[in-house]
């Protein structure tokens, strides 16, 4: 993909932007669509706002970027066949500890697996085993992609109130007129 | 690498008698997660839960939202929103940018009776398929019960 940076016509230079992303954004117009740009309702109280909770790692520097959930290691399963079962899952993902939790998500329009899988383990070791067997591994013929559902935010916890730092500006906010206002997180 | 431009909100509520009603939830290009819902009204605080999802989760959100091909379809014909309240649903995919607005759909015969029946059905799908994806996420994370 080409146009992978923008910069909005109404963002006069220097207009919060830093520098590193002025030099290197190409110009590119980005398309918008939907009466949500012009709607002009704000609102404090949504995710624009403040103080969310959060579960913070505990000083496991064992697990990587990985991130405990409030039970077990949560994996990712991508790829996942329309047809597969949850005892297809449990039977594959069941060799590296017991599986706590499957979350199977099925297409709401067509009653078939989504595509993804959600499962639980109770031990890192479990889930980084799993991982590591199951990435690439066929079921049903399709090819398996594994990863931990949950990391550590990969900044310090300022990230968290800008929003996308490094563009300067935090989230879209469409129901925003244009880019004219300053975010209404703190 | 910086990541693609992507950004994903989806808000429904209402003003009501018990104040503002919501759910809402978020996700950026670089995994933070926002979930907020405020249905609850006999408990005056807000339920509101942050977490970090791995570009994994990312990738196959983004697969979710390319297949629904939403990114096609246009709300001018949508339900306007009424005094049963308010839908919205933002998507930042690479250079295109989409902020949907609509009423609450009670179910498919909603979808049926209005003006863009095959727009509003994608819509009101893939609605189902990121609530569906965001509860098991606070759920599996958090253990709460949510709506």
């Amino acid at each position: 993909m080409s146009d992978r940076y923008e910069i909005d016509l109404n963002v006069k230079p220097g207009d919060d932007l830093q520098d590193e992303e002025m030099a290197e954004a190409p110009q590119a117009a980005v398309k918008r669509k939907g009466r949500g740009f012009q709607s002009g309702d704000q609102r404090g109280d949504g995710v624009h706002s403040s103080a969310f909770d959060k579960l913070n790692s505990s000083d496991d520097s064992a697990s990587g970027r990985a991130l405990k959930s409030i039970e077990g290691w949560i994996v990712l399963i991508t790829g996942v066949h329309e047809e597969a079962t949850e005892e297809d899952i449990l039977d594959r993902f069941g060799e590296y500890g017991e599986v706590k939790n499957v979350h199977l998500n099925l297409d709401r329009r067509t009653g078939y697996v989504k595509g993804y899988v959600l499962v639980e383990y109770e031990k890192f070791s479990e889930a980084e085993e799993a991982i590591a067997a199951m990435n690439g591994a066929k079921l049903l013929d399709q090819t398996l992609t594994c990863d931990f559902a949950f990391v550590k935010p990969t900044n310090n916890d300022d990230r968290g109130r800008r929003g996308l730092t490094t563009r300067g500006r935090g989230g879209y906010g469409g129901r925003r007129s244009g880019r004219s206002n300053s975010p209404t997180r703190r | 690498m910086p990541a693609e431009e992507f950004y994903v909100r989806y808000y429904s509520g209402h003003q009501g008698r018990y104040g503002h009603e919501f759910i809402e939830f978020e996700f950026h290009a670089d995994g933070r997660c926002r979930y907020a819902n405020n249905s609850n009204y006999r408990n005056d605080s807000l339920i509101k839960k942050e977490m970090t999802v791995s570009p994994l989760m990312i990738k196959e959100l983004k697969r979710i939202i390319a297949d629904s091909e939403v990114m096609k379809e246009d709300d001018h014909k949508w339900p306007k929103k009424n005094v049963v309240g308010k839908q919205e649903l933002e998507i930042r995919f690479g250079n295109e940018h989409v902020s949907f607005e609509t009423a609450k759909i009670g179910s498919l015969v909603d979808v049926q009776g209005s003006e863009d029946p095959e727009g509003l059905r994608v819509f009101y799908y893939l609605v189902q398929d990121l609530k569906c994806l965001v509860f098991s996420l606070i759920t599996l994370h958090w253990k709460i019960k949510p709506i």
